[in-house]
């Protein structure tokens, strides 16, 4: 599966939470990086080219600081220039069909005011209703987002799952199961390197996790199976 | 589980002396995937038991 990122933010160089979320991304993995406001400085889009990349991937994902509850500028001038009608909507307007589509929202508030009594009133799901808008017209399941609430305020044990949020929401199949969170983890445990680890016997430890993640999965099948099986 | 345990002791050992920041999230990652397991397992282990006691269930 190929995953396009499209980030807008108007000075990313310069973005805590754009820098850590870009240097976060998998080594590995069918990924295109594509930040609007580099690429196109002086705001002018490449309508073809723009129409190739989004051909070219399945899982389509917005990034971007949530401005008065939309993206930044260029974000939305991309929208208006390269959804056009007969590619994304209309007569035979089908090159999206099918794709995932994902929003990665940096958010200044916390959660908690994203709702009914709260400082901001409405929910993440009720203020990006123009993005599940977009992807319903242009045939796309749109996918849960990934909310970043008050990143300056996260501890290091939060970036760090952030960190893993983030790449296997890029990379994991829809919906995310626990199960696929195992393989996940088992494929990259496997891929480490042993070369930035210098603890004795940390190739050991690192192959006991993996069969103990292995023979727990073993025990939740077997137990659903009894429970599943049980007869009433 | 106190073999989770011990491991979860060994996987926190090897977070702390990485000096790759997405190797320590792995790692970070990895003991919270076993915990996850483990909070499963009791859940499915409890339903069981509730399954297996409940009068309903006896056919008699």
């Amino acid at each position: 599966m190929k995953t396009l990122i499209i980030v807008s933010h108007p000075t990313v160089e310069e973005s805590g939470s754009q820098q850590f979320l870009i240097q976060s991304l998998p080594d590995d993995g069918e990924i295109t990086l594509h930040v609007l406001e580099q690429t196109y400085p002086e705001g002018e889009i490449d309508l073809e080219k723009e129409q190739a990349l989004l051909r070219e991937h399945d899982r389509i994902l917005f990034q971007f600081p949530f401005y008065w509850y939309s993206s930044p500028p260029l974000l939305k001038k991309w929208q208006d220039d390269v959804l056009t009608d007969h590619f994304a909507f209309g007569y035979r307007g089908t090159k999206l069909h099918g794709k995932e589509f994902g929003l990665v929202l940096i958010i200044g508030l916390p959660e908690k005011e994203y709702q009914t009594g709260g400082e901001e009133g409405f929910s993440i799901s009720e203020l990006t209703k123009p993005y599940q808008a977009m992807a319903k017209k242009t045939g796309m399941t749109y996918l849960k987002p990934l909310t970043i609430f008050q990143f300056p305020y996260l501890t290091e044990p939060e970036k760090k799952a952030l960190l893993i949020a983030y790449q296997q929401y890029i990379s994991l199949p829809q919906p995310i199961s626990l199960k696929r969170k195992e393989d996940w983890v088992l494929d990259q445990l496997a891929k480490t390197s042993k070369e930035t680890l210098p603890t004795e016997g940390a190739a050991f430890v690192l192959e006991a996790a993996a069969e103990a993640i292995e023979d727990n999965r073993m025990e939740l099948d077997e137990l659903r199976l009894h429970i599943d099986n049980y007869d009433v | 589980m106190q073999e989770n345990q011990w491991l979860i002791k060994q996987l926190e050992q090897l977070e702390s002396d990485s000096r790759d920041y997405k190797q320590k999230a792995l790692l970070q990652a990895t003991i919270a995937l076993l915990e996850e397991q483990e909070k499963r397992r009791g859940q499915l282990q409890g339903e069981l038991d509730g399954t297996l006691w409940s009068p309903g269930n006896w056919n008699i």
